[in-house]
């Protein structure tokens, strides 16, 4: 059998670097028509690189590109898309002040006799791609005011729209909820159906399992291997893909909770979008040596109430009790001597993303007397206490403490936020996704550490939208809906469909229950 | 590990070779310039060209001509001394804009700040009757109250950028003009105006003048010492005003380095979100940034005005002081760093020092020297690509050196990077 005529796409032998690091180093990627094919690695294995040589973002040093067998050259993304490859970005590429119907026509608009624009027929068919696949999308809606699922559908359309073969996912999933990833499974798998390939980046092994035909495997850069995914299972690809072998479940002995660390009651937080309370009377109470999870489907009012209990945003009405202070009025500043916190958004609130490691990992203590003498900064002390904390959490950077933080892998800035917030040593953690983006290996490391907090006497506030991460962590759950706690379930007495009819509002508890 | 860094590609190396690369850059455009002009008028020609360039480059070290009436050349004290003079300003200007730019603001606003500066230190050392104070006191109050003046003004967009998220390049333009028209109106309504006769201009008496019953009297007023640099720069207006300045540049670079406060003020520049995330009272730390930065360049305008030997046009209200706005240059040309941008100041002022000499010594005009400063100055923004371009050359040659010999096994230090660096 000729091979060739098998693939639609082959990557043969790619090489890429940049300065101090090996991003792709000899990498063979081969595509059959029809097939999903993941692409599986850790952060900074080289995943997102490959994809951009493929979409002509980058050129390799080493290495070809071929189509259908023949060698093609890709010296920008225009090349890409005339060779029909259309990717969705991890991070969308969408103009947000234009309308989903602009920003799918952009670039690939069809005018008139004197140049305007054809967007009746545009429209047509848009709006008959939508109607094929399930993608609905509101055409006339701008893309800032629209749920991050339905951006991402406006992404495949723009796909759609330019008679793509070869789709290539970004890590789709990273944003989305737990409906809206089966929705796009099963879009994925309608679209090999018809023919079109499609490259799936992915570090989630369910996922992988659940839609993929075959599985290549990426660490550090090199390639590891291509494997059938009936052929596999979780744990092999895991290993394959760390490098040995990885403990996938949690493991932790049951709770033994102590003192009362956190007393949330009748709290409420304004919503910026809306007139209503985005937290609305929300009262429950986190107990020391304990990990309490909020579930809950993404903007149900979880970010507002970690904002209000943060002090980010003002709340405006109820109390907070923390170690047995009322701190409902006070500053951040006030607030952090007794709790820390692992942001949601690690760009924005974690990290000072042009500081370097040392400067992030002193963020909220460089005012502390061991840091600053007299109002000059200790360099020394700096960097003596980075250097322990990278040393102590296996933070990996290119150049250690003066590492710039934008350069590090967004698994080893969580890991830095972790180092910081853990070590701050305070006696409530509120973790807001702190595995979101991550890959096995450092969620299994986070996870760990998380539990080995809790039993040393640590309150956990735990904020998830994963339900494997809420079921496997967590010692209680609190399910928010619309900005208010409609459940609380003992992980081990629920299960998942359960959890799922009280995260959809399906079903709730009576007020009382949730005190 | 930085050490380990060839020396070529540290950060801070290329930064200099960029901003030196748009040095040469300009003034090889501004000796073309002279030479186009030179040799395609009629009064001048290929001699006159070459004189033109020889000022361009050497203009501070020019002596004048000889009694052959060729250019000569050595030691000009003078034009050094002018030149530190009009770096003087320069420095507190560009340390402004430079010093904001480092906390994530842009200060277009020196100009108004300056003029803020100029209001309050003339006011004060012209206001006080001599002899009512021991004049180094009256000196010490004028400065401070253009700094606090600056300070207070530069507050104001401050304030709205904190409190209200207005823009602080819109509001500083707004200050600007708002300056402009305050401080003409106040010295119109004030008796500072040393009105000469058969002239319709009117300047504001030099600061040297002094308040002696109810007259003004030429010498009797402040002016900063010269601290002996009058001795080594014979004939020149420059004083102890640049040894504050310089000072103050150390300050700034040390504040915004070693010390906790600019570590917030910078923290806030780059991440205003992360920065209140950690309990740092973002708010507070824009608008101290924005006082800072016109306290710094109304420090720019006391120095200036207290040296006693300027003068002021108080009619500002329709322009806005070069002094203000070429702080901009000055600070990108240092890549904003406060110990550059005395160099880079410096600079500037020779520049004008060189087109001074060409307008006395030949006949092309000064402005020559004005197209080199834009030129700079555009290539300084242009300082980001030129920097990836030493970067890429840099690699490239690398690459090619590696080539050669075979492979050598990649130093442990590499293991560290694999965590990190680009996905």
């Amino acid at each position: 059998m000729d091979n060739s005529q098998d693939y639609v796409i082959e990557m043969l032998h790619i090489t890429k670097e940049f300065p101090g690091i090996k991003a792709n180093d000899d990498i063979t990627l081969q595509l059959r028509r029809g097939e999903i094919h993941a692409l599986l690695g850790e952060n900074g294995a080289g995943k997102s690189t490959l994809m951009s040589v493929l979409f002509g973002l980058y050129q390799p040093e080493q290495g070809e590109i071929r189509k259908n067998g023949e060698k093609v050259t890709i010296n920008d993304p225009n090349d890409a898309t005339a060779l029909g490859i259309g990717m969705v970005h991890q991070h969308f590429k969408l103009v947000e002040v234009f309308t989903v119907l602009d920003n799918i026509i952009l670039g690939a608009e069809t005018t008139g006799a004197l140049g305007f624009l054809k967007k009746a027929e545009a429209r047509k068919k848009v709006e008959a791609l939508s109607e094929k696949y399930g993608l609905k999308v509101d055409l006339d809606a701008k893309v800032e005011d629209i749920t991050v699922g339905m951006q991402q559908r406006v992404e495949i359309l723009k796909m759609l729209y330019r008679d793509n073969e070869i789709l290539i996912f970004d890590e789709p999933t990273a944003v989305l909820t737990p409906q809206e990833i089966d929705e796009l499974m099963a879009t994925m798998k309608e679209f090999a159906r018809e023919g079109k390939s499609i490259l799936f980046i992915s570090h989630k092994l369910n996922e992988i399992m659940a839609v993929a035909d075959r599985v290549s495997v990426l660490r550090k850069g090199r390639y590891i291997g291509t494997v059938n995914t009936a052929d596999t299972n979780k744990q092999e690809l895991s290993n394959m893909m760390v490098g040995r072998p990885v403990q996938l479940e949690v493991r932790k002995t049951p709770a033994q909770p102590k003192e009362e660390v956190l007393r949330v009651e009748h709290f409420c937080v304004p919503s910026h979008v809306h007139k209503r309370n985005a937290v609305n009377d929300v009262s429950f109470t986190v107990r020391a040596g304990e990990i309490v999870c909020i579930a809950g489907i993404d903007g149900n009012g979880q970010t507002e109430l970690v904002y209000g209990l943060s002090g980010l945003d003002k709340s405006n009405g109820g109390s907070v009790t923390l170690c047995g202070e009322d701190v409902t009025h006070y500053s951040i500043h006030r607030r952090g001597a007794n709790m820390s916190h692992i942001p949601e958004d690690r760009h924005k609130h974690g990290l000072v993303l042009d500081f370097t490691l040392e400067q992030n990992m002193v963020l909220q203590r460089f005012n502390e007397p061991q840091f600053q003498h007299g109002g000059f900064i200790d360099g020394g002390a700096v960097r003596a206490y980075a250097e322990k904390l990278i040393d102590q959490y296996d933070v990996r950077s290119g150049q250690g403490p003066i590492t710039k933080a934008r350069s590090m892998s967004g698994g080893n800035q969580q890991k830095a936020i972790i180092a910081r917030e853990i070590d701050r040593d305070k006696p409530l953690i509120i973790a807001v996704q702190p595995t979101r983006g991550l890959d096995v290996g450092a969620i299994e490391y986070i996870h760990s550490q998380l539990v080995a907090e809790r039993d040393k006497g640590k309150a956990i506030l735990l904020v998830s939208l994963e339900l494997d991460e809420v079921m496997s962590l967590s010692d209680r759950i609190l399910v928010m809906y619309e900005g208010e706690i409609v459940g609380e379930l003992d992980p081990k007495q629920t299960n998942v469909q359960e959890l799922g009819l009280y995260m959809a509002g399906a079903k709730r508890e009576g007020k009382e229950a949730t005190a | 590990m930085n050490g380990n860094e060839p020396f070529l590609q540290r950060e801070s190396v290329k930064s200099v070779l960029a901003s030196l690369l748009s040095i040469v850059i300009g003034l090889a455009f501004g000796a073309l310039v002279v030479l186009v002009v030179g040799l395609t008028s009629k009064d001048l020609g290929a001699g006159s060209a070459w004189e033109g360039i020889r000022l361009i480059f050497g203009g501070l070290f020019s002596t004048g001509r000889g009694p052959t009436g060729l250019l000569t050349w050595g030691f000009n004290g003078q034009s050094i001394g002018n030149m530190l003079f009009r770096a003087m300003p320069l420095i507190m200007t560009g340390l402004s804009v430079a010093m904001a730019y480092k906390t994530g603001l842009f200060n277009i606003g020196a100009p108004g700040q300056y003029l803020m500066g100029t209001l309050v230190s003339l006011s004060v050392a012209l206001g006080i009757p001599s002899g009512s104070l021991p004049k180094a006191l009256i000196w010490l109050l004028a400065f401070c109250g253009a700094l606090l003046a600056g300070a207070l003004w530069g507050a104001i967009p401050g304030m709205l950028k904190a409190f209200l998220n207005i823009n602080e390049v819109i509001a500083c333009i707004m200050t600007n003009w708002i300056a402009a028209n305050f401080v003409t109106w106040m010295f119109s309504v004030s008796s500072f105006k040393n009105v000469v006769e058969n002239t319709k201009s009117s300047y504001i008496y030099k600061t040297t003048y002094g308040l002696v019953d109810g007259a003004y009297v030429n010498g009797a007023g402040v002016a900063t010492a010269k601290m002996g640099l009058d001795k080594v720069f014979p004939g020149s207006q420059v004083n102890g005003g640049i040894l504050i300045a310089v000072l103050f540049a150390v300050g700034v670079y040390v504040m915004m380095e070693k010390t906790t406060f600019g570590y917030q003020l910078k923290a806030c520049g780059s991440n205003r979100h992360a920065a209140r995330y950690a309990g740092i009272s973002d708010r507070r730390n824009i608008v101290l940034s924005m006082a800072i930065a016109g306290a710094l360049s109304a420090g720019g305008a006391g120095l200036y005005c207290l040296s006693g030997n300027t003068e002021f046009f108080w009619s500002t209200y329709q322009s806005l002081p070069a002094i203000g706005f070429n702080g901009i240059p000055v600070a990108l040309l240092a890549v904003c760093n406060p110990i550059g941008v005395i160099f880079t100041a410096i600079f500037m002022s020779m520049l004008s020092i060189s087109g001074l000499q060409l307008t006395n010594l030949t006949a092309y005009n000064e402005y020559i020297t004005d197209v080199i400063i834009a030129v700079i100055v555009y290539l300084a923004a242009f300082s980001l690509v030129i920097k990836m371009w030493l970067g890429r050359r840099k690699k490239a040659g690398r690459a090619n050196a590696n080539a050669a010999p075979p492979p050598k096994p990649q130093p442990a230090a590499a293991d560290d990077k694999k965590g990190g660096g680009a996905q």
